[in-house]
């Protein structure tokens, strides 16, 4: 069985790095103690109930919230830094709604290009590609707030590539998403990681954790499995497409 | 590359103003309530709010019918400051009027009055509807001031009247005729700024907060600096169009005039107004949420603008604590500023202090909000 990143040859560079992160909100333990690593052009899905903490850890690699201990690693460097230029080469799709719904599609694809700092030029070339490859051509007027749920999530993942960053952090993408848009939003994400790209996605359906090159499993704060999906499911076995019952079956392992 | 950075940075900043002037011209309500309620609040208030007490409603019972008394009531109504609504014998039927609020004041001249006048030491009674002191006091005064007039032209002519051992010549400078309006307009003025400006900003970037865009903007390389500066723009010049636009309709309507340095006064609204976005900044930058920081907006400016800046209640008649906390409110020197260039022609030389005072509080509020604006959800 061969996993992309090992065909890539040895030692592949680790992007995203989360080691021995703890962090409480008052007498909430979000993250107990988690530890994982993303290498270079992997996917790898953040699985888990809700409130397990997978917006937290999300948060934390994209610099919004510090640890209360352990560190945090982001192309090699502290994404909390204030200065730091890894925000340069990062790209981050939250779960919430975070673009501007009285704005329309091009006004949002624009304001975020600026913020960048994108050349007149180069925006215009990467918003017909973004446009094209997402299908939101036809909706470049329309205000955020009126697109569907999908189309929604299709211009937040477009805003957060503008200025093509080396990874891309995506907080439950496909929640509220049809399962044609879904389907259709994955495989924009494959054709991105095999343009070199490093995305760590979160989700809280299992059978998205088997579309993962590897997926960590987090439950109450903890990561309790980390691995290929099918590796995993055969360490339990199951088939890799009944993720569920893996997962079902870790939670119980731990209850035990 | 220091002048590619700078570039970098004016550029965000100048996108997330551009930003801002999109929101603003999707919701034009924000451009309504910072540039007609101003207007709109300014002739309400101008000509509702007023000290002026004129024609006074009279009613005079005539007891004595005769030259001289009708000679009396004459000089009351001729300064327009009397009207006589009611005349008659009947001292009943004056106190009626005055009961039902027909009349603020009852003038009764009994009869053989002008018998007196000719003697010397005749007698008039004034009753005077005291249930609002400031007309009471007000009718009374004038009363008074007739009364002492019409008694020398009245008075026996072999007599000379009775010469006051003291006289007091009022002048009153700058605002001679003593016009409410003149005096609140720059009052007004600056408390709908501050409200308006303060409102305003803690509703923007509390939404930004409250959507969640926030949490965007932080993953992006935009900094503090250039978020708050652009975001505040747009606002800055709406509030400079708000100073031009109040204080056109106070010269047009009320005839305000302006008699020193605009350039002072331009700065002065300048500072004021960077201190009321920051006020608002810091507001929004801790309550994070809009009904609360428009609560917290609203109290903040509303009162302490209204109240202990010399707007309504003159600053001296305050009692001690209040005297004191109203030093820490922008609004007052700012309400100076405006009364001293618009009335008192004074310029930079007589305003400097207020000056100092407003950038004291503009740089105060903006360390203190962008010290609190981190850019971190936690």
């Amino acid at each position: 069985m061969s996993t992309p990143e090992m065909e890539r040859g040895a030692e592949p560079e680790v992007d995203l790095e989360l080691s021995g992160v703890r962090r409480a909100f008052g007498a909430t333990q979000a993250l107990r103690g988690v530890s994982l690593a993303v290498r270079r052009g992997e996917v790898y899905g953040l699985v888990g109930p809700d409130g397990a903490g997978k917006t937290t850890a999300i948060r934390m690699l994209a610099g919004l919230m510090r640890p209360d201990e352990g560190s945090v690693r982001v192309l090699g460097a502290d994404p909390a830094h204030p200065r730091t230029p890894v925000r340069e080469q990062l790209g981050l799709v939250p779960q919430r709604n975070s673009l501007y719904g009285d704005l329309s599609v091009d006004e949002n694809l624009r304001f975020f290009s600026r913020l960048f700092g994108l050349s007149a030029s180069d925006f215009t070339t990467r918003r017909e590609r973004l446009l094209s490859i997402t299908r939101l051509e036809r909706f470049t007027d329309r205000r955020a707030d009126a697109l569907s749920g999908g189309m929604y999530k299709k211009l937040a993942l477009a805003c957060a590539l503008l200025h093509r960053p080396r990874v891309l952090l995506l907080d439950e993408p496909t929640n509220g998403v049809d399962p044609v848009s879904r389907r259709e939003l994955w495989e924009l994400l494959y054709g991105l990681v095999h343009e070199g790209m490093t995305l760590l996605v979160s989700t809280p359906y299992m059978d998205e954790a088997s579309r993962c090159h590897r997926v960590g499993l987090l439950y109450a704060g903890e990561l309790i499995a980390e691995g290929a999906p099918r590796e995993l499911a055969r360490a339990h076995g199951l088939a890799a497409s009944n993720f569920e019952a893996v997962f079902l079956e870790l939670i119980r392992g731990r209850a035990a | 590359m220091a002048a590619s950075a700078l570039r970098r940075t004016l550029g965000r900043t100048l996108a997330m103003a551009a930003k801002e002037v999109q929101h603003i011209r999707r919701d034009l309500r924000t451009l309504y309530l910072a540039l007609a309620m101003p207007v709109l609040m300014l002739v309400l208030f101008g000509f509702g709010i007023s000290f002026d007490v004129d024609h006074l409603e009279l009613a005079v019972v005539d007891q004595d019918r005769s030259t001289a008394s009708r000679e009396l009531v004459r000089h009351f109504t001729a300064a327009q400051e009397f009207t006589v609504v009611q005349e008659g014998t009947s001292p009943e039927e004056a106190l009626a009027a005055l009961r039902r609020g027909q009349a603020v004041a009852v003038l009764v001249v009994p009869q053989g009055f002008s018998r007196d006048v000719a003697r010397g030491g005749a007698q008039l009674q004034l009753l005077v509807d005291g249930a609002d002191g400031n007309t009471a006091s007000q009718a009374l005064a004038k009363a008074q001031a007739l009364v002492e007039v019409a008694s020398r032209r009245l008075g026996p002519a072999g007599l000379s009247p009775r010469a006051p051992p003291l006289e007091v010549r009022v002048r009153t400078l700058f605002n001679p005729t003593g016009r409410s309006a003149l005096f609140l307009v720059p009052g007004l003025a600056s408390y709908l700024l501050a409200m308006v400006a303060v409102l305003i900003t803690a509703l923007t970037v509390a939404r930004e907060w409250e959507r969640g865009s926030m949490e965007q903007l932080f993953a992006t390389p935009v900094g503090r600096v250039e978020i708050v500066v652009g975001k505040l723009l747009p606002y800055l010049a709406i509030g400079l169009l708000q100073v031009l636009l109040v204080l056109t309709v106070g010269a047009w309507v009320f005839g305000v005039p302006v008699r020193g340095n605009l350039g002072t006064l331009g700065l002065g609204a300048l500072l004021f107004l960077i201190g009321m976005l920051g006020q608002g900044l810091l507001i929004s930058v801790v309550t994070r949420n809009q009904v609360v920081a428009t609560q917290v907006a609203t109290m903040t400016s509303l009162l302490p603008s209204l109240l202990l800046s010399g707007f309504i209640f003159p600053i001296e008649n305050l009692p001690l604590p209040l005297r004191l906390l109203s030093t820490l409110i922008p609004a007052r020197y700012f309400v100076d500023t405006l009364r001293g260039v618009l009335l008192r022609g004074n310029g930079f030389a007589e305003l400097w202090p207020q000056l100092v005072a407003l950038t004291l509080f503009a740089a105060l509020m903006l360390a203190v909000a962008m010290g609190r604006f981190r850019r971190r959800l936690d």
